[in-house]
């Protein structure tokens, strides 16, 4: 028990070691400013966004191909051709946008991001490149009843978590509720369902959604702010004043042009397109490609998981005592750390030592959290196969290995093959979490045509229904198999 | 050659934690002769068969297995020494993943490295010996408890072992499967094989063993040939024991 708490907490300390050393190679790497250099090296500006915030930034769906389009992404487009080099887009959740810069995943960060105080102490920003404003979305039905910002006061308002909208509620609208969440398609389907009583959003963004539902009313916020802080900016890893002045040089002549009027009017014809056709139908390669990516990485996950985990279980039946302290503490920790923090420990932590793209790093985590669960399985199904047997195997003068491979294992293996089919068909489930770094499996489509479409409810009904076919389907045919080696056994 | 020492054990002793299981035993088992170990449940008569065979270390004292003492023996050559001596569990222990011959064959190939053919020859030997030829193919599972337990002793025939083990071999099998089981162990203490035998069959025991151990508490009590220990017992223990078992037949 001492043995095992000792190993325990070795392995935090290497993690924190690891992880101490990461944030020393991001603050190290921000020493020199060579940020304009190495884009115009690589040829390459990489950007990322998060694209579910029409006018700003979303993905439409044109001849069957996704892309991301918008106002921020023709100023990125701007900022690219006036460098001289390609545009590169990523896209993840806006709350890791900014991490996604410090950890060097992208050269800027874009998507309505407004440069206040706070995040100002761990980002740098460009000039304001265009002043939206504030307002407030409401339903229809409730005109009456919220005609100014006076009336929302006790109210329970709606904010995407780490916006400048969620503080301001939380700040100005007295008595309020505040209610955050990730995606601003969550938010208008909660205030659709009068979950929220308003909204609190960019007014682009609010004209944008009243343009195309008219169940949904606009107010003006009526906030009196600080220009410097409402406006939307380009976000760079701290120290990057090279790629900064440059990018302000564009931003300059954004500004003197008026170009943002002309870009919103773009963004504008996009989203009149997309309200055409909303079916599901009119959607199916997102889903497909959603289906794929889910699949892929529920396949190489559960391969490596099984991987890891015999691995491990039989580092469990080790003589050595620190190799067992290892793979206990291995498995004890991945158990005790929810996987969606594991997911972006691998992305950001690691990733700033190793660059890993987003796909790869979500194999990793869920393979390596897999690996624990798998290691518990095989385990339990070792030890489930009765003591007689090893004595038996013992008394005749089997080796250890020999054992192993012609008495236990094969034994072991019904015990575990059910138990495996179960890891698998969770992790079908289960990795869906890697939608927070970008990765475009089946959740994140799913984000996406509800972003697209301005319909809440309809996508994550469809994407219930494929997660259902899937793990139905898996079930039904592990079943077979089982069925089949029973008959054999 | 009936004077040959195959097993003597000396001091013997055996704790589990703070518990004395086995205390200060000493025996010696000659080639050729059959011992049977009664005694009550508890006393640590399966303690003490399978300290004979080191499936359990002995906390102190000595196993000599033909002149080698068995507690002073690395892992490697244990293992050697082991599949010398064939064991017969009360459960059986048959792998349910293998068929009979499959059972019969594993170690001969595995330990011994006797090649397929050889090994198939000497397992088809010995189930013909048990009678059970026929069900070479079959998986355990489909055997009833007395022929699985005949092929469990076929299994440990076929290493050739110079001593057979059994712990209760018949007490898990329905009454009239008995009799086959130790039909079959008769048969090969008429052949000459040396046997220590846990059992409570007292016909058997008596017609069969060369000597009757009678265990409690962990000491060997008393040693005796069958007629004397069973019909005129000196120790209390093993006269109330053996009342006791006589009254259940
Ligand atoms: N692995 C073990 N750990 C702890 N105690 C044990 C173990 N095996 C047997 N014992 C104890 O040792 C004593 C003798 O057991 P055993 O040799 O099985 O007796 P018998 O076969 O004569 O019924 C019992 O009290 C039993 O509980
Ligand atoms: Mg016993």
């Amino acid at each position: 028990m001492k043995k095992s708490v000792k190993a325990i907490i070795q392995v935090i300390m290497m993690i924190t070691a690891l992880f101490t050393f990461t944030a020393w190679q991001a603050s190290s790497a921000s020493a020199a400013d060579n940020s304009l250099q190495r884009v115009k090296q690589r040829g390459e500006l990489i950007m990322v966004t998060s694209p579910d915030y029409p006018p700003y930034e979303f993905q439409v769906n044109k001849g069957g191909k996704s892309r991301i389009v918008g106002m921020d992404i023709d100023v990125a487009k701007k900022v690219a051709k006036d460098l001289h080099v390609k545009l590169v887009i990523k896209s993840m959740n806006f709350d890791s946008l900014l991490v996604a810069i410090q950890t060097g995943k992208a050269d800027m960060a874009i998507g309505g991001i407004n440069p206040t105080a706070t995040r100002r102490q761990s980002v740098d920003f460009s000039k304001i490149y265009y002043s939206g404003g504030q307002s407030f979305l409401i339903n229809s039905s409730d005109v009456n009843k919220y005609k100014s910002v006076k009336n929302l006061k006790g109210a329970t308002i709606g904010a995407q978590t780490g916006t400048l909208q969620y503080g301001l509620a939380k700040k100005k609208i007295p008595n309020s509720t505040v209610k955050g969440m990730d995606k601003s398609t969550d938010l208008v389907l909660a205030l659709k369902t009068h979950k929220i009583d308003a909204l609190g959003i960019e007014k682009p963004s609010a004209e944008a959604y009243v343009k195309n539902d008219p169940s949904l009313k606009m107010i003006p916020s009526g906030y009196h702010l600080n220009k410097n802080e409402v406006g939307a900016a380009i976000a760079f890893k701290k120290g990057s004043n090279s790629l900064v002045n440059a990018v302000n040089k564009s931003v300059d002549q954004i500004k003197q042009q008026h170009l943002t009027d002309q870009y919103l009017a773009s963004a504008g014809k996009y989203m009149k397109v997309n309200t055409v056709n909303t079916s599901m139908w009119h959607y199916w390669t997102y889903f497909a490609k959603g289906v794929e990516f889910t699949i892929l990485i529920s396949i190489v996950a559960t391969f490596f998981g099984v991987l890891i985990g015999v691995i491990l279980a039989l580092m469990r039946f080790s003589k050595q005592k620190w190799i067992r302290g290892l793979a206990i503490s291995y498995t004890e920790f991945i158990r005790g750390t929810p996987l969606m923090v594991q997911v972006m420990f691998v992305y950001f932590g690691i990733g700033v030592v190793v660059n890993i793209p987003a796909l790869i790093s979500g194999m990793i985590a869920v393979s390596l959290n897999s690996g624990a669960y798998v290691a518990e399985i095989i385990r339990g199904g070792i030890n489930s196969v009765a003591k007689g047997q090893t004595e038996a195997a013992e008394s005749l003068g089997l080796s250890k290995s020999d054992m192993m491979r012609f008495v236990i294992l094969p034994q072991a293996f019904k015990n575990i093959w059910p138990a495996l089919g179960n890891e698998f068909i969770s992790l079908i489930k289960e990795s869906s979490i890697v939608s927070i770094i970008g990765v475009t499996d089946l959740i994140y489509q799913l984000n996406i045509v509800r972003a697209d479409t301005y319909r809440g409810v309809i996508p994550i009904f469809v994407a219930m229904v494929l997660y259902f076919i899937m793990t139905f389907a898996l079930t039904r045919l592990l079943n077979h198999y089982e069925g089949k080696m029973k008959h054999a056994g | 050659m009936q004077d040959k020492k195959i097993l003597e054990v000396n001091h013997l002793s055996k704790k589990f934690g703070q518990t004395d299981v086995l205390k200060d035993i000493d025996g010696t088992v000659k080639s050729g002769q059959v011992i049977c170990v009664i005694g009550p449940s508890g006393a640590g008569k399966s303690t003490f068969l399978r300290c004979l065979n080191l499936l359990e270390k002995p906390t102190s004292g000595e196993v000599n297995f033909e002149g080698t003492d068995l507690t002073h023996v690395d892992d490697k050559h244990l293992v050697n020494l082991r599949e010398r001596m064939g064991m017969v569990f009360q459960s059986f222990n048959l792998f349910p993943n293998m068929t009979v011959l499959e059972n019969l064959k594993l170690a001969p190939v595995r330990v011994k490295h006797l090649s397929d053919e050889e090994a198939e020859k000497t397992a088809m030997h010995l189930l013909g010996l048990v009678g059970l030829e026929e069900k070479a193919h079959v998986y355990p599972s489909s055997l009833s408890g007395g022929q699985q337990q005949r092929v469990a002793i076929a299994r440990a025939l076929a290493m050739n072992p110079e001593v057979m083990l059994f712990d209760e071999p018949t007490s898990a099998l329905d009454p009239e499967m008995v009799g086959e089981v130790l039909e079959v162990m008769q048969k090969l203490a008429n052949e000459g094989m040396t046997m220590v035998v846990v059992t409570h069959e007292m016909g058997f025991a008596k017609e069969v063993a060369d000597e009757v151990w009678f265990m409690a508490d962990g000491y060997i009590l008393e040693k005796g040939k069958p007629e004397e220990l069973f019909d005129n017992p000196q120790n209390e223990r093993a006269k109330d024991f053996i009342g006791k078992i006589i009254q259940n037949v």
